[in-house]
C-alpha cells in the first residue's frame, strides 16, 4: 500500500495561502487568550480541589447552586468522567477570618456533645488552625482523641505530659466536605483525589513552566544549527514557536467549547507541549534532511524547486510517522481516563500543528530568509 | 555471518537482561495476590464471626494479618523493594509539601514581645506569602524602620543587628532539620513502605507516603512536635531474666503462630523428637525453633550490657511478637522494650539494630533542655554534644544523675532510642556532656533530637496531593487498556501497510516495550500514570523509525537496486534524519526531567528510555532480521 507517491505539487508556491491560515489561526486563538484569558489549573493558580465518588449519581447544577451560596464566593462543580464523580475546586488557599465564628461554634458544639459543661478556651488562632486551653491534661488527651474519631484534625499542641493545648486544623476542603455531607446526607461519599497548592508553590510552577519551554526551544535551536546551517535550526524554531503559540491559542479558545473535556493548564499540559516542541521538531527534521541531501547532489538547482521536491518526497514518511502518533494519542484520548485527558488533547492537536507547519513553515521560512537575502543555501 | 552473530548475542543479551529485570516485579505481582486472596478469606470469617464487627476493626486486624505474613518471609520485602515501583497517583497516597512556619517561629523566639513586634511580624508574615524574600529580612527591616534594634527581642544587647539576622536564620534552619527528623522518625515508625523524605531549599521538606489510606492519620505524623523522654536503663542482669521468660512464652506459642507460609513442618518434627542434645551443638533452625526470641534478638556474650542485636528483616517480627498479649503477661509492668531509631551497624548488607531495655517511666522529658550543640572535644577531639536544661531541670538533673551512676539514660524520641550515654557522675548545673557519637555526623543528630522536644517546628502544609486508592486502580486499568489498544492499533496499521516488514517493526514494538519496562524496573525508577501516557507515546514514535527505513527502501528499490543494496542503503540513508529527530526529542526529555516534577519527571524518563530503546529495536533488531532474510533468499515484502 502507498500514499502520497510520486506527488508533485509546488507547495512554496502556495505559501502565501498557507501564512493565511496560520496568521487567522494564530489571531482566533490569541484574541480569545486575550479576552477571555487563559484557565490555569489549581497547579499554577493555587488553590483546593477535591474529587469525591458518590454512591448515587448526583444532579451536579443544584449542587452548584447550593455550594455557591455557602460563602465562599466562586466555588466550581464538575463531573470528572462520570455523574456520581464530582470535581469541587475553588481558588480559595484557607478558610476566611470571618467562617472561623462558626468553625469554632461547631467544634463548642462537639466538646459540649462529649463533656457536657466542660470549659474551654480558645487560645489561638492562626490562618489554618484554632487552638484550645483546658483545664487539664487528662480532659486534654480526651478531647483530642475524641474529636479525632469525629473526623476532626487535632493535635496536642505539644507531646510534653503537661500539655493542656489542643490544636484543630480547619482546611478549607473540610469545610467543603462537611457542607457536602449536611446537602447530600443519604448520597455518601468517598474522597478520590484532594489537592492543594498554595500561591507561591503557583508562582514558583508557572516560572519554571515558561523557563523548561524557553531552554528547550534554545536548545533544539543549538542543536539544529551545529548539525544544519544555522537558517534551517531558525526555520526550525520559528515554526515551533508557530507550534506553541496556536496550540495555546486554540486551547483556550476551545476551552468550555467541547462537553466533558477540562481545558485547563496544569502540569501535565505543560508536559504535553515540551513534548510537542521535541516531536514536532522531528517532522521538521525528516524534511530538511533531505533538503541538506538534495543541496549536495543537485548544486545548481533552483532552492525553490530543490525545496518543493524534497517536500514531495518525504511527504509520505512525514505523514505516516505523523499518523502513527496520533493514532496512538488518539487511544489515549478515548481509553487514557479523565486526568490525561487534557494531556492528550494537547498532543494531539499539536501533532497535527507541528506536522503542518513542519511541511509548509519551516522551510517557507528556509527560502524566504534566502530570497531577502540573496544568499546561497548550501552544504 | 560473525558480525550477524554478534549482533544476535547482543539482542538475546538485552531481552534477558529486561526479563531478568522484571522477573521481582512478576513475584511481587503474584504475592501480593495470593495475600490479598487470603485476606480477602479472613476478612470474611471475621465478619461472619462478628457481625456487628466495625469496618476499622477489621481492617486493623487485617493489617496485623498482612504484616505478620510479610514479617514471616524476609524475601517478599526483598521482591517488592526490586520490583517496578508505581507512584502514588497509580497506587494511592499522599504527597505533602511542608514549609517551616518562620513568623511562628521568630514569635516562639522573642524575648518579651510587645505591640509593634507583634505589627512588624503581622506585617511581614502577609508579605512574605507572596514574594521569596525571608521573614526574618522583612521584620529586621520593618523594625529597622521603627528605629528598634533587633537585640531588644533577640540575642543580648552587644551584638549587632546583622549578626542576630544570621542566628535567627540559622535557627530557622534548625528547625527543618528537627521537623525531617521527626517526621521520618514516626514515619518509620508508622511503618508506610517505602516512604521518601527529602529536603528542598532552605525551608520545605517533600514527604511523599505511598499507600497510605488513613489521611487523617498519616497528616498527624507530619506535625512538628515530638516526646523526647530520658529513660534508665535496666541492669542486665533484669533484662537477661525478663528476655528468658518471654523466650520460653513463644517457645511454646510460635508453633500456633506460624501460618500458610510456615514451610518447615517436617523440620519440626525432627527437632523435637531430638531433646537430649545441648544448646551449644543445636543448628541455626533448631536454635530458632527452641528460642525464638534469642534467635532474633541476639545477645553478645562478652559484652557487660544487656543490649540485644536485631536485623532489619527480623524486626517487624519482633515487633508483633512484644505486642502479643501473653508476652506482655510477662514483662514487668515498669519495665519496656524499645528499638533504637538508627541501625547500630551493618552485618552481610543487613542493618543491624539494638533492643533495649528500659524504665517504663520517664526520669524527665524534653522540656527542659534549653538547647544542644555537637562540637568537636578540644581534649579528645572525638564528638560530642553538649546539652544545657533550665533551672527546674537542672535540680531534677542532678537529682537523677546522682543516683544513677554508671547506669545508662536512654534519649527516647517517640518512642525509639537515639543514644543511651553512661552516667559518669552527678551533673549539677544542666550542662552535660553527651560523648560516644561514632562522627559529628551522628552528634549533630542528637543535638537536633535533644531540641527537638523543647523546640517544636511550626511547619505548614503549602502543597498537599493525595490520589485515594480507587482512582488509581481505575487509572492502572486505563493505562494498561490504552497500551494494549495502542500497541494493536498501531501493528495492525504497520502490519497492513507495509505487509511482512511491517510484522517485523511490529514485533520489535513488544521488545521495545518490553526494554522500557526493564530499564524502568532496573533504574529503580517509578511508574505514573503520564508514564504510561509516554509508554503509550512511544508505542506511536518507536515505529517512526521503521516508517523512515522502510520508505527509503522502497525508494532505494524504484532506482533499480537489489533487495541486498537497497536494504543496506535504505538503512544507511535513513540514519541521520533518524538520529537527528530523536536527539531533538530527546533535548526536550531532558530539560523536561529536569524541570518537572514526581509525575512528569516520570514522563520524561519513559519518553528518553522508550527513544533510546525504539531506536535499538529499529536499528539493530529489525536490522538483524533484514540481514537474516537477505540472507537466506526469504523474500521481503515492503508492501
Amino acid at each position: 500500500m502507498r500514499i502520497f507517491e510520486h506527488i508533485h505539487i509546488d507547495w512554496l508556491g502556495k505559501r502565501k495561502l498557507f501564512y493565511t491560515i496560520s496568521i487567522s489561526l494564530f489571531l482566533i486563538g490569541w484574541t480569545t487568550v486575550f479576552v477571555r484569558g487563559l484557565k490555569f489549573g489549581i497547579d499554577f493558580k493555587g488553590g483546593t480541589e477535591i474529587v469525591l465518588e458518590f454512591q448515587k449519581p448526583v444532579d451536579v447544577s443544584s449542587l452548584r447552586n447550593y455550594m455557591g451560596n455557602i460563602g465562599l464566593g466562586n466555588v466550581e462543580l464538575k463531573t470528572f468522567g462520570g455523574s456520581n464523580r464530582v470535581l469541587v475546586r475553588t481558588e480559595l488557599q484557607e478558610l476566611p477570618r470571618s467562617f472561623f465564628p462558626k468553625v469554632i461554634d461547631n467544634i463548642n458544639t462537639s466538646i459540649n456533645k462529649i463533656t457536657p459543661g466542660l470549659q474551654s478556651k480558645v487560645a489561638d488562632t492562626t490562618a489554618t488552625s484554632v487552638t484550645y486551653q483546658f483545664a487539664n491534661t487528662d480532659t486534654t488527651n480526651l478531647i483530642v482523641s475524641a474529636l479525632f474519631s469525629e473526623g476532626y484534625q487535632t493535635g496536642k499542641v505539644s507531646e510534653e505530659p503537661n500539655n493542656t493545648q489542643m490544636i484543630v486544623r480547619v482546611g478549607i476542603a473540610d469545610w467543603l466536605k462537611e457542607n457536602l455531607k449536611s446537602k447530600l446526607g443519604d448520597n455518601s461519599f468517598s474522597v478520590l483525589k484532594e489537592d492543594h497548592v498554595g500561591p507561591k508553590v503557583g508562582n514558583e510552577l508557572k516560572t519554571n513552566a515558561v523557563l523548561a519551554i524557553f531552554i528547550s526551544l534554545i536548545g533544539i535551536l543549538t542543536y539544529l544549527a551545529f548539525r544544519f546551517r544555522f537558517i534551517f535550526a531558525l526555520g526550525a524554531v520559528v515554526a515551533l514557536f508557530h507550534d506553541v503559540l496556536i496550540t495555546i491559542g486554540l486551547y483556550a479558545a476551545l476551552y468550555g467549547i467541547i462537553p466533558g473535556l477540562n481545558l485547563e493548564i496544569d502540569l501535565t499540559v505543560v508536559a504535553a507541549f515540551l513534548t510537542l516542541i521535541g516531536y514536532s521538531v522531528a517532522d521538521t527534521v525528516i524534511v530538511f534532511d533531505r533538503v541538506r541531501e538534495n543541496l549536495k547532489i543537485h548544486k545548481t538547482m533552483d532552492l525553490e524547486e530543490l525545496i518543493n521536491q524534497s517536500v514531495n518526497r518525504t511527504m509520505s514518511r512525514t505523514i505516516l510517522t505523523a499518523g502513527t502518533v496520533l493514532m496512538a494519542i488518539t487511544v489515549l484520548l478515548i481509553f487514557g481516563g479523565e486526568v490525561l485527558r487534557a494531556f492528550s488533547f494537547t498532543l494531539f492537536f499539536g501533532t497535527i500543528t507541528g506536522t503542518y507547519s513542519s511541511i509548509f513553515v519551516a522551510s517557507a521560512l528556509v527560502l524566504e530568509y534566502a530570497n531577502r537575502t540573496h544568499k546561497k543555501v548550501q552544504f | 555471518m560473525k558480525e550477524l552473530r554478534f549482533r544476535l548475542i547482543l539482542i538475546i543479551g538485552a531481552i534477558a537482561l529486561s526479563l531478568y529485570l522484571l522477573y521481582p516485579t512478576y513475584v511481587n505481582y503474584q504475592t501480593t495476590k495470593k495475600i490479598n486472596i487470603i485476606l480477602e478469606k479472613k476478612s470474611a470469617v471475621l465478619k461472619a464471626a462478628d457481625s456487628k464487627i466495625s469496618n476499622d476493626a477489621v481492617e486493623d486486624k487485617l493489617k496485623s494479618i498482612e504484616d505478620s505474613i510479610k514479617a514471616s518471609d524476609p524475601s517478599i520485602a526483598k521482591d517488592k523493594s526490586k520490583s517496578l515501583k508505581l507512584g502514588l497517583d497509580l497506587q494511592g497516597g499522599m504527597r505533602v509539601v511542608l514549609e517551616v512556619n518562620t513568623s511562628k517561629l521568630l514569635e516562639k523566639l522573642a524575648k518579651s514581645p510587645d505591640e509593634s513586634f507583634k505589627d512588624a511580624l503581622a506585617q511581614s508574615e502577609k508579605e512574605a506569602a507572596i514574594s521569596n524574600t525571608s521573614v526574618v529580612d522583612l521584620v529586621a527591616d520593618k523594625l529597622k524602620a521603627k528605629g528598634i534594634r533587633l537585640s531588644r527581642y533577640y540575642g543580648n544587647i552587644r551584638e549587632d543587628d546583622s549578626k542576630i539576622i544570621s542566628d535567627l536564620k540559622k535557627s530557622a534552619e534548625d528547625a527543618v532539620a528537627r521537623a525531617m527528623e521527626i517526621i521520618r522518625n514516626r514515619v518509620d515508625q508508622y511503618g508506610v513502605s517505602e516512604p521518601s523524605i527529602q529536603r528542598e531549599g532552605t525551608r520545605r521538606i517533600i514527604v511523599e507516603l505511598p499507600g497510605v489510606a488513613r489521611e487523617e492519620e498519616a497528616k498527624q505524623l507530619l506535625q512538628g512536635t515530638a516526646l523526647l523522654e530520658f529513660k534508665i536503663v535496666k541492669e542486665p542482669e533484669y533484662t537477661i531474666s525478663v528476655m528468658k521468660k518471654i523466650d520460653d512464652v513463644l517457645a511454646g506459642n510460635v508453633s500456633l503462630d506460624s501460618t500458610e507460609t510456615d514451610t518447615s513442618q517436617t523440620s519440626k518434627t525432627t527437632a523435637e523428637k531430638d531433646t537430649s542434645q545441648n544448646n551449644k551443638q543445636l543448628s541455626a533452625e533448631d536454635f530458632a525453633k527452641k528460642h525464638p526470641f534469642f534467635s532474633v534478638a541476639l545477645l553478645n556474650q562478652k559484652s557487660r550490657t544487656a543490649d540485644a542485636y536485631v536485623r532489619t528483616d527480623d524486626r517487624d517480627k519482633l515487633k508483633l511478637w512484644l505486642a502479643m498479649p501473653e508476652v506482655q503477661k510477662v514483662i514487668p509492668d515498669n519495665c519496656q522494650f524499645i528499638l533504637s531509631a538508627k541501625p547500630f551497624g551493618y552485618q552481610n548488607g543487613q542493618a543491624i539494630y539494638v533492643l533495649y531495655c528500659v524504665n517504663k517511666n520517664p526520669e524527665l522529658t524534653g522540656g527542659v533542655v534549653t538547647n544542644a550543640l555537637a562540637n568537636i572535644s578540644p581534649e579528645t577531639s572525638a564528638p560530642i554534644v553538649n546539652m544545657e536544661m533550665n533551672a527546674e531541670g537542672a535540680t531534677e538533673w542532678a537529682r537523677i544523675t546522682g543516683a544513677n551512676i554508671n547506669k545508662r539514660i536512654a534519649i527516647v524520641l517517640d518512642g525509639v532510642v537515639y543514644s543511651a550515654p553512661k552516667v559518669e557522675g552527678k551533673i549539677p548545673g544542666g550542662h552535660s556532656q553527651i560523648s560516644g557519637s561514632t562522627d559529628l555526623k551522628e552528634a549533630q543528630l542528637l543535638a537536633i533530637v535533644l531540641k527537638a522536644g523543647a523546640l517544636p517546628a511550626p511547619v505548614d502544609i503549602i502543597e498537599e496531593r493525595t490520589i485515594g486508592p480507587s482512582l488509581g486502580q481505575d487509572s492502572i486499568s486505563d493505562g494498561f487498556k490504552s497500551t494494549l489498544i495502542g500497541f494493536i492499533v498501531v501493528s495492525a496499521f504497520m502490519i497492513i501497510y507495509y505487509q511482512r516488514a511491517g510484522t517485523i517493526a511490529a514485533c520489535s514494538l513488544i521488545f521495545t516495550i518490553l526494554f522500557i519496562l526493564g530499564c524502568l524496573a532496573g533504574f529503580n525508577a517509578t511508574l505514573t500514570l503520564p508514564g504510561i501516557a509516554g509508554i503509550i507515546l512511544t508505542i506511536g514514535m518507536a515505529v517512526d523509525a521503521n516508517v523512515l527505513i522502510y520508505e527509503r527502501i522502497r525508494e532505494e528499490m524504484e532506482t533499480g537496486k537489489t533487495i541486498k543494496a537497497s536494504v543496506d542503503s535504505g538503512f544507511s540513508k535513513a540514519y541521520s534524519a533518524i538520529i537527528d529527530s530523536n536527539i531533538t526529542t530527546f533535548i526536550t526529555g531532558i530539560i523536561l526531567y529536569q524541570f518537572g516534577t514526581g509525575p512528569v519527571q516520570s514522563f520524561a524518563l519513559t519518553l528518553m528510555i522508550g527513544l533510546g530503546a525504539s531506536l535499538f529495536s529499529a536499528l539493530v533488531i529489525a536490522k538483524v532480521v533484514f540481514d537474516y532474510m537477505v540472507q537466506k533468499g526469504i523474500k521481503i515484502s515492503i508492501g
